[in-house]
Order: C-alpha cells, then structure tokens, then sequence
C-alpha cells in the first residue's frame, strides 16, 4: 500500500515509575480502517491509545498522524504547545466517562472547540453540531445540560462532540464500560455506523461481538506486548498465540 | 534590632496571644450556647439571634472594638481598654462559632439518634453521650479555623490603644525610626502563632475525616 | 432623638466615608479576583520553581494578619524609598492579601476537580489560556461560588483596617462625628447599619450569580 496510514506508531515504549507497560508497540491504521484492542485490564491498551494523541508521553520510538511526528519532530526536538494542540485537534477521543463539560449544553459541548480552537464561524459549527447530533440521535437535547442526561446519552453527545472536530482518527477508550447494559447498545449502534461512514477508528473495548462484526483488525495487548494483530475472522477462530486462545476462552 | 525591641515585640505578642485566647474560649462555648438555643427555635429568641449573627458576620472588627470601647461610657459603664476589646473579639467569634456548631447539629444523623433512643437513653444523655463527642470532632476543623481569623483580626485592638503585637511596631519605629525590621519581626510571629493553627486544623481535618467513613 | 438629627445633618462625611470604603472595597476585590485567576493560571502552567514560589507567597498571606500587611506596605517600604500613599497602599495590600485568597479558594477547586474534562479538552486541541478561559475557569468558578460571598465580606471587613493607616473610610468617618458631636452610640450604629446593608448586597448578588451554577446541576449552589 503506498497510502500514508492515518496513525502509526513505531517502536513505542512507556514505563510508569519504572515498570513497562507498553514495550516496542508497532501499529499502523489506514484509512477507514477499524481497529479493535484486546486485552486484559491492565495491559496498556488505554495507555497506548493515549500515546496516540500525546496525552500520554511516550519515552521512546515515534507517533505519526497521517504521517506527520506528533509530540516530538524527526529530529527529536519537543514540539511546541500549539503545534501539539493543533495536531490533537485532528484527532478525536471518546472517554469512559464521557468527560462531557458540565458548564455547557449539549450543543455548546459539541461546537465548544471548533469555536475556540479551530476557529469556525459559529453559526457554521451550530449548523454543524446539529446535523451530527441528529445522526447520533440527540438532536431533541440541544439544550439540555449534561448532568441530565443518561449515560448512553452522555457517550452519544460526547461522539458528536468528538466528530464535530472533522478527525482523521476516532479514538475510543472502552466507551461502553461505564454504562448500564441496556444502554450499550445505542453507543454501539452509533459506533457501527460511524464504521459504514468510512471513519478511521481505533476502538479499545471488551465487547467482543463489537470487535467481530465491525473491525477491520483486532489487536491484542499482553503485559505491554502487541502479540496478536488479525482480520476479526482468523482473531476469533484461529488465533496464533496461546495466550490469546485463553484470553477467548474466558471472554465468550 | 536589639534584646529590647525583641522584648517589647514579645510583650505584644503576648497581648495579644492572651487576649485573643480567653475571647477565644469563651467565643467557643458561647457559639455552642448560642447553637443550642437556636436548635430550640424558640420564636423571637430565634429570629433576634439570627439578626446578631447576620450583624456581627457583616461588622467589621475595627468597628466593633470602637463600638463597644466608646459607648460603654455613656451608658456609665466603665470599660477597660482590655475587657472591650476581648468582648469584642468574643462577639465577633461567638457568630461564626455558632454557625458552625450549628452545621454539625443538623448534620447529625437522625439515625444515631434513633438508635441511642432505642437503647434506652435519656435525650439529655444521648446529647452528652452520643451528639456532643461527635460534634466536637466534626467542628473542630472549623472553629481551629475561625481560631485563625481571629487572631488574624486581633490587632484591630490596637484602634482603642492596646499595644498589641501590631501596634507595638509603632512603639519601636518611632524610638529607632527604622519601621521596617520590626514590622518584618512581628510579621515573623503572626506567622509562627497562625501556621501552628492551620497544622492544628490539618490535624483536626484528618480526625474529621476519620469519623466520616 | 436628638442625636439622630446631629447624625443626619453629618450624613456628608458619612456619604464620603462610605463612598471611599465602597470605592477601595469594589477595585480591590475584583482586582484581587482577577489575581487569583492569574495565579491559579499560571499554577497551572508554570514551571515547578515558579510554581513553588507561587504556593510560598500564598501561603505567606494566608498566615499573615491584613493590618501588618497594610503596615509592611505604608510605613515599611518607605524605608526601601517607595512611598506610597494610604489609599494606594491600602489598594495594593487588598489587592494582594485577598488575592492570595481567592487563589487558594481557587487551587482547592482545581484540586478536587476530575481530571477528564481537562483531558478532553486537550484531546480537542485546547491549551494554554484558551483552556483555562472556557473549560477551567468557569466550572472552577462554580465551584468556589459558595466562598466567594464569605470571601468577598472578609474584603469588606478589612477595608476598615485602612482607618488606622489614615484612610478616611466609613468608619474613620463615624469615629470623626463621634469625637466631634459625642455621640458615639448613634454614629456607629449607623456605620454598622451600612456595613451590614453593603454585606446584604454581596450576598444578594453572590446568590443571583449562583443561578448558573444552579441551572447546570451543580448541588449545592
Ligand atoms: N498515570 C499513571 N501513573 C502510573 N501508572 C499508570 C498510569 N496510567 C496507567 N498506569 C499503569 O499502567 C498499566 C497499564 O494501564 P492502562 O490503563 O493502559 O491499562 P488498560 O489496558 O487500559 O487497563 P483497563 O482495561 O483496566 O482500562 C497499569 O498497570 C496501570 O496501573
Ligand atoms: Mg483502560
């Protein structure tokens, strides 16, 4: 392929006081690719998706966002505050918790950034807002605030949110783990058509139905360790490694 | 700065230290009276005390001491420079003491009581046994707390002429016409004398806590 | 009743005394306010040497008296050749003193405030003072909401310090009438009267101010 993927990370490794917890990482996503991670908590797999953004500071190897270093240029050299921020913002992340700003509506959430950091018109980011809060299906809460909203409501507002920066990647960390089971499933479904719409995603989850009918790759992270990458098909029936046969075993 | 000036610091520290400590004390118990009488809700009583804590909150120290200092007279009651002050200060402390015994009255969980209740427990001793032990640790932040702000308002005694550890700055500028050393040096002992204070609330802080799970 | 006519007819130095405590108590506090935002800023983005020296100074005025600040800063500093006048020195210790806490108040804030909606903020591109003007600062100040009254009346109280540095402020104003008319009773009844009234006015405002926080399900507001 001579297309230039979306993200790549090459050689990343990161300790927390002194223990590994993500070791050597390579990970290459093309566009419009979706791409599950697996693993047990603990195994670096939110870490790694915040290595993505720079949110998490990798000691070593490089992160490139559609090509372009992010965090530190190809000499090395410590990117500065704005260029860190204006990279970050053609990336968009979806929180466990939802992180939605409680000072803001619904609709304030959702145009907050592509106000003040890209600097749209407002009346064209409002248009905007709208149009992607109706396709997660929360256009009726405009102005709502967020502390009375449920939580599967919370996570659609916070896509949109997320969406409205028009990112070359969506990076979620296990979005549906914090919500009650009956309301996993209007997350999901807003994932998956987000999916048929051609978003690139990296998707950190533990639902493994998810994983199987929509990524275009699975990952899995053990002890820091990227040991399994597969087509969903070959991940979930014939997986290579031991480990991830137990990992499965465990997880049906 | 010689031994002398340090000796005169001293001595207005000491002005202060003690007369901040009795309206100190007295302020705490008459705060807890004051919440008391309030848990009663005795019409009118409640209101006038309501009004006295609103006041007091609103009153400027300065003005209280100056207040009390220059109208006893004319009621011809006559009043020593230290009493006002100290009926000032207790004044002053005594509304924001009540309002915070108060906080810890109402925050007292019905439950508890219910539960002494059930044991057989007379009100009065279920509120000697069970509430006020509670209390106490539950307040004890705050009123180490206003304990600070009083003395960090203490030397509005020195606006009626008791030479305080502030005022007593005055004294010594004017014998050495070197204001600032002794100014720094008082300055010193307010720090040492309220740091003590915010460690002791820290300390409280954490007992608080400790109760609460 | 008699007093009361003297007192009204005295009402001018009362209008004036107010006037000047009203004067130095309003650009005082927001002055220190907007420093405690300032600092509470920089906390945020400082290098730890900056960083302490800020937590220092805090805490500095936070075990200090405000009188003996206002002291260091009229009758200490002309001894390093800056002379400054009551009211100017008055100003500037209000300023500084109360902004130390409102820093404070503020910092305890930060403290306790969950950390993903900074974080999402930054993985939407926001930094430095964009971040801190609309997606720090307003829910900092929700939270503070509660102190900010008590805060801003510990301002007002120690406004009346400055009438022993000389500032002819509302109760230099009632000890002036009463050393004048000997009427001490009525003249700082009437000072205290408006104290509490100016007091009664924060607290209205504080409270109306609240509705925001109120409106976006922040409890206790
Ligand atoms: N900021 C941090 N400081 C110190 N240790 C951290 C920090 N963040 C993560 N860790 C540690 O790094 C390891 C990997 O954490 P990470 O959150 O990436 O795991 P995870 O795979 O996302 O787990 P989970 O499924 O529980 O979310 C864990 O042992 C965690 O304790
Ligand atoms: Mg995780």
């Amino acid at each position: 392929m001579s297309e230039v993927p979306v993200v790549s990370l090459e050689g990343v490794s990161k300790s927390f006081n002194g223990v590994e917890v993500l070791r050597d990482i390579h990970l290459e996503v093309a566009r419009g690719e979706v791409v599950s991670v697996l693993g047990a908590s603990g195994s670096g797999k939110s870490t790694m998706l915040r290595c993505i953004n720079w949110l998490e500071q990798p000691d070593r190897g490089t992160v490139k966002i559609n090509g372009e270093h992010i965090g530190v240029d190809a000499q090395g050299k410590q990117m500065s505050v704005r260029a860190l921020a204006s990279l970050r913002a053609r990336t968009g992340m979806v929180f466990q918790s939802f992180n939605l700003w409680p000072h803001l509506t619904v609709l304030q959430n959702v145009i907050e950034a592509p106000v003040h950091v890209k600097r749209i018109p407002r009346s064209r980011a409002v248009e905007e807002a709208l149009a992607l809060l109706d396709k997660v299906g929360m256009g009726h809460k405009r102005d709502a605030y967020p502390y009375t909203l449920s939580g599967g409501q919370k996570q659609r507002v916070a896509i949109a949110r997320a969406l409205a920066m028009a990112p070359e990647v969506l990076l979620f960390d296990e979005p549906t783990s914090a919500l009650d089971p009956e309301l996993v499933g209007e997350v999901l479904a807003v994932m998956r058509a987000l999916s048929l719409d051609g978003y690139t995603m990296v998707v950190v989850t533990h639902e493994m139905e998810f994983a199987r009918a929509v990524s275009d790759q699975v990952v899995f992270l053990d002890k820091g360790k990227l040991i399994e990458r597969a087509p969903p098909e070959r991940f979930f029936t014939a997986p290579e490694s031991e480990r991830v046969q137990r990992f499965l075993a465990t997880h049906r | 700065m010689n031994s002398q000036t340090w000796l005169l610091l001293l001595e207005g520290a000491w002005t202060t230290v003690w007369i901040s400590a009795v309206s100190i004390a007295i302020g705490v118990v008459l705060g807890l009276g004051i919440a008391l009488v309030r848990m009663l809700r005795i019409p009118f009583v409640d209101q006038l005390l309501v009004l006295y804590v609103s006041i007091a909150r609103a009153t400027p120290l300065v003005t209280l001491v100056l207040f009390i200092f220059l109208v006893a007279p004319t009621f011809g009651i006559v009043m020593n420079r230290n009493l006002a002050a100290i009926l000032a200060l207790t004044l002053n402390t005594a509304a924001f003491n009540a309002e915070i015994w108060r906080g810890a009255f109402l925050s007292f969980s019905k439950e508890q009581r219910e539960a002494a209740m059930a044991c057989g427990m007379t009100p009065w001793l279920c509120f000697r046994r069970i509430m006020l032990p509670q209390m106490i640790t539950v307040s004890l932040p705050g009123l180490v707390n206003e304990m600070s702000f009083l003395i960090k308002g203490s030397p509005a005694i020195a606006v009626i002429g008791i030479v305080d550890l502030t005022r007593v700055t005055n004294r010594i500028s004017a014998v050495t016409y070197e204001p600032l050393p002794p100014i720094l040096a008082a300055a010193l002992l307010y720090m040492v004398v309220i740091y003590a204070l915010i460690q002791l609330q820290a300390l409280a802080e954490w007992r608080a806590h400790r109760l609460a799970v | 009743m008699e007093n009361w006519q003297i007192v009204w007819e005295a009402r001018d130095s009362l209008i004036s005394g107010l006037f000047t405590t009203i004067e130095i108590f309003l650009i005082g506090s927001v002055l220190a306010f907007l420093l405690g935002c300032l600092v509470v800023y920089l906390l945020e983005q400082a290098g730890p040497w900056l960083r302490r020296a800020l937590r220092v100074a805090i805490d500095l005025m936070r075990t200090l008296p405000f009188l003996i600040f206002a002291y260091l800063l009229y009758y200490g500093l002309p001894s390093l050749g800056v002379r400054l006048d009551a009211w100017t020195a008055g100003l500037i210790a209000l300023v500084i003193y109360h902004g130390a806490y409102f820093a404070e108040m503020l910092r305890g804030a930060r403290l306790v405030m969950p950390a993903g909606g900074v974080e999402a903020a930054r993985a939407c591109g926001f930094h430095g003072f964009t971040l801190f003007r609309r997606i720090l600062l307003p829910q900092l100040l929700i939270r503070v909401r509660p102190l900010i009254g008590n805060q801003l009346i510990y301002c007002l109280k120690d406004t009346a310090f400055l009438t022993i540095i000389t500032v002819n402020e509302l109760t230099a104003a009632a000890n002036s009438i009463q050393a004048i008319y000997f009427i001490p009773m009525e003249a700082f009844v009437a000072v205290i009267g408006l104290y509490w009234m100016v007091s009664i006015v924060i607290e209205l405002l504080v409270k109306w101010a609240g509705r925001f926080g109120r409106k976006r399900g922040f409890d206790h507001v």
